[in-house]
């Protein structure tokens, strides 16, 4: 008998147009369906690929259901001229099921900007709520919520490049209640990006967004933070507008990527440093793991009535596979229905 | 003897071959702990796999099949074991247990663990004694050797398998010279005859569906037994108000619902199965005015769902296509699992 089973929840999957092509995320896919009795997931795109790839893994057929999409738009298009050339884009197909209600979530690694699109034309905003935001989670140097979550969320990065005051108190009610419910974060702590914590630091719209979330009770807002303090992970939810949030996200990747090589070339260049390197090997391997994407899943666009978690192109099956468990997690926990309590206060 | 004193039952139409654990029989071996465990269960603790009893029970009402079990399980359990089978309303003909204490006694260590030395002389033998016309339908699952095993019978029956092969297979597959010997006679007497419909794998181990392909579309993995009703239903076997009952009992046992039912559905329809009028069969089922189907609510909403899932594909795949299969070249899959020759494909 079923008994305290959580209730099932389906997530679709676009299996398409990822970095690592479909079968990686029918590798994800078939792997929630090992560990998660509950969800059950729906894989949109070549029906043949998916076929092809899924009978090769190991995975649970009761729990599995294919949408076969002609089409899918790859990541080096433009979104909107290639959602119209192909409207049996597996993004498309699988957003729309989501709508008509075949799914509950919409998890995809494939282009962003179609992802959003195809949100934008296929779901509802809610009330209150209007422009959608892309969030992201960035690792963090502190741990938040009883999930101990070691990343802060960053609120837009790139779907409303001008927010004023309104889209960013509206960020932070959405960002606060994702956080709620994903990091089991009771009162997680927002702020606003800006160039100085004062409260009348940064362009007009952020310190009118600051006054106006001050008097907000519901949430914990800490007022401002610099850049400095987001690897520090200071604030739980960081809101910001796309422009801003999106220089500063490929900036962190940026840093990122480059200490890695740096450490590359290190490792390459003189004994010495490799044998330093070895001393510290537990140490970056902690660091590795805090920054590998496979551990996050993915990050949420906000605003929609349906949930749409949108996983990193890079993503391998773990992250696929965590990604559905974020979608299945949002929609148990109605963060639809949180944001919109949330922008009635 | 006068005629109305001696009525012989009519000889079956149909035979039904079991496995029991793991097919019929929610058991764990896979440690010494689970085989401990699983040799002190009563009879009432011992779980059925969902929908495998309505299955049977199903499958006997035509009144002209036989059951027989050949299960690994010990002869010391055969009490337990029927017991179990009784309490869940499964009538069987034949019940064949292995005989580990003898093997154990006799110093046969390999025929402890060994699948192919055991089941296919006693299916053989069962089979001897059947009608030539009897059509036969196995179940099995993917934790041993049974999707082997069962094909090697119904190739070696069906005339597609010579004594070469057989023998090739019997010594790789380290069976007993005595059990070489009563595989070889129970095949004599069996006249030629092509009589295995399907095999059914149940994949208790979720083992890849592909994994399977080799032996070509007569043997069907199944993630539950609704999917075996399903194509029983394709293959005559089974009428549509059956299937319903088999569903019913799993959505009200086992936690099934709309969503594995229609899920399972499809995934044999991707699978390449003809069920597409199996599935008009049972949408026209449920309009008649049955009572017993009116209770089987939300049925209407299940076939909603395939209907759904049946659009999803756009053209159903065609099926996969009939193949000879190589019993030498997968011997392999009929070592025990930990040998250390399961995973390896035999040598050119």
């Amino acid at each position: 008998m079923v008994g305290t089973q959580p209730q099932p929840v389906t997530i679709a999957f676009d299996v398409m147009g990822t970095d690592h092509g479909p079968a990686e995320v029918v590798r994800g896919a078939a792997m929630l369906s090992l560990e998660s009795p509950h969800i059950h997931t729906l894989l949109v795109g070549d029906r043949d690929l998916i076929d092809e790839a899924l009978a090769e893994v190991k995975h649970n057929g009761e729990r599995i259901s294919v949408q076969h999409a002609s089409d899918f738009v790859g990541m080096d298009e433009k979104p909107g001229e290639a959602l119209a050339r192909k409207p049996n884009a597996s993004v498309a197909v699988a957003a729309r099921l989501v709508a008509e209600g075949e799914a509950q979530a919409l998890v995809s690694a494939g282009n962003t900007g179609a992802g959003v699109l195809a949100c934008a034309r296929h779901f509802q905003l809610i009330p209150g709520v209007r422009r959608a935001a892309l969030a992201t989670v960035y690792p963090t140097r502190s741990v938040r919520g009883a999930k101990e979550d070691p990343f802060s969320l960053i609120l837009d990065v790139g779907a409303t490049v001008e927010a004023n005051a309104e889209d960013l108190v509206t960020f932070a009610v959405m960002g606060s209640a994702y956080a709620r419910i994903i990091s089991k974060n009771d009162r997680p702590k927002v702020a606003l990006l800006s160039n100085g914590v004062e409260p009348q630091k940064g362009p007009p719209r952020v310190v009118e967004a600051h006054a106006r979330l001050s008097e907000m009770h519901d949430i914990n807002f800490i007022g401002n933070v610099e850049g400095i303090d987001i690897p520090k992970g200071t604030a739980d939810v960081i809101v910001t507008d796309g422009f801003v949030g999106n220089v500063c996200l490929k900036m962190l990747e940026g840093v990122h990527d480059t200490v890695v090589e740096l450490a590359q070339y290190a490792y390459k260049e003189s004994l010495r440093w490799r044998a330093g390197l070895a001393m510290l090997s537990s140490g970056i391997q902690r660091i590795k793991d805090i920054t590998d994407w496979n551990q996050y899943g993915g990050a949420p666009i906000l605003g929609f009535d349906k949930i749409f978690i949108k996983a990193h192109g890079r993503s391998k099956s773990r992250a696929i596979a965590n990604a559905g468990k974020v979608a299945a997690k949002v929609v148990a926990n109605n963060l639809t229905t949180a944001i919109r309590e949330g922008l009635k206060k | 003897m006068s005629l109305p004193d001696r009525i012989d039952p009519r000889p079956p139409r149909r035979i039904y071959r079991w496995d029991l654990d793991k097919t019929y029989l929610q058991t764990e071996f896979d440690s010494l702990r689970d085989l401990v465990r699983t040799a002190f269960q009563k009879a009432h603790e011992k779980v059925a796999v969902p929908g495998a009893s309505a299955l049977i029970r199903e499958l006997s009402e035509q009144g002209d099949s036989r059951l027989c079990i050949v299960s690994g399980s010990p002869k010391q359990m055969r009490a337990v074991l029927e017991e179990k089978l009784k309490l869940d309303g499964v009538k069987w003909d034949e019940f064949v247990l292995k005989d580990n204490v003898g093997n154990l006694l006799r110093g046969r260590f390999r025929a402890l663990r060994g699948q192919v030395g055991y089941k296919l002389p006693a299916i053989l033998e069962s089979r001897v004694h059947a009608p030539v016309e009897a059509e036969e339908v196995l179940f099995g699952d993917d934790a041993e050797a049974d999707a082997f095993i069962y094909s090697l019978f119904a190739d070696l029956i069906a005339g597609r398998v010579d004594e070469r092969v057989l023998s090739q297979v019997l010594e790789a597959g380290g069976v007993y010279p005595d059990d070489q010997v009563r595989v070889r006679e129970a095949w004599k007497k069996i006249p030629v005859s092509d009589p295995v419909r399907r095999i059914f794998i149940h994949l208790d181990r979720l083992t890849p569906p592909a994994q399977f392909s080799a032996y070509g579309p007569r043997v069907v993995p199944i993630f539950n037994y609704f999917q075996a009703a399903l194509v029983l239903l394709a293959d005559g076997h089974l009428t549509a108000p059956q299937v319903l009952k088999i569903a019913v009992e799993m959505v009200q046992t086992a936690g099934h619902n709309i969503i594995t039912l229609s899920n399972s559905f499809q995934d044999l329809l991707r699978r390449g199965l003809p069920l597409q009028q199996a599935a008009i069969a049972l949408s026209q089922a449920l309009e008649g005015p049955n009572k017993l189907l009116a209770a089987m609510r939300p049925m209407p909403d299940i076939l909603a769902a395939f209907s759904k899932r049946l659009a999803a594909l756009g053209t159903p795949p065609p099926p996969p296509p009939v193949q000879a299969v190589d019993y030498v070249k997968l011997i392999h899959h009929a070592m025990p699992r930990t040998s250390k020759r399961r995973g390896k494909p035999a040598e050119e």
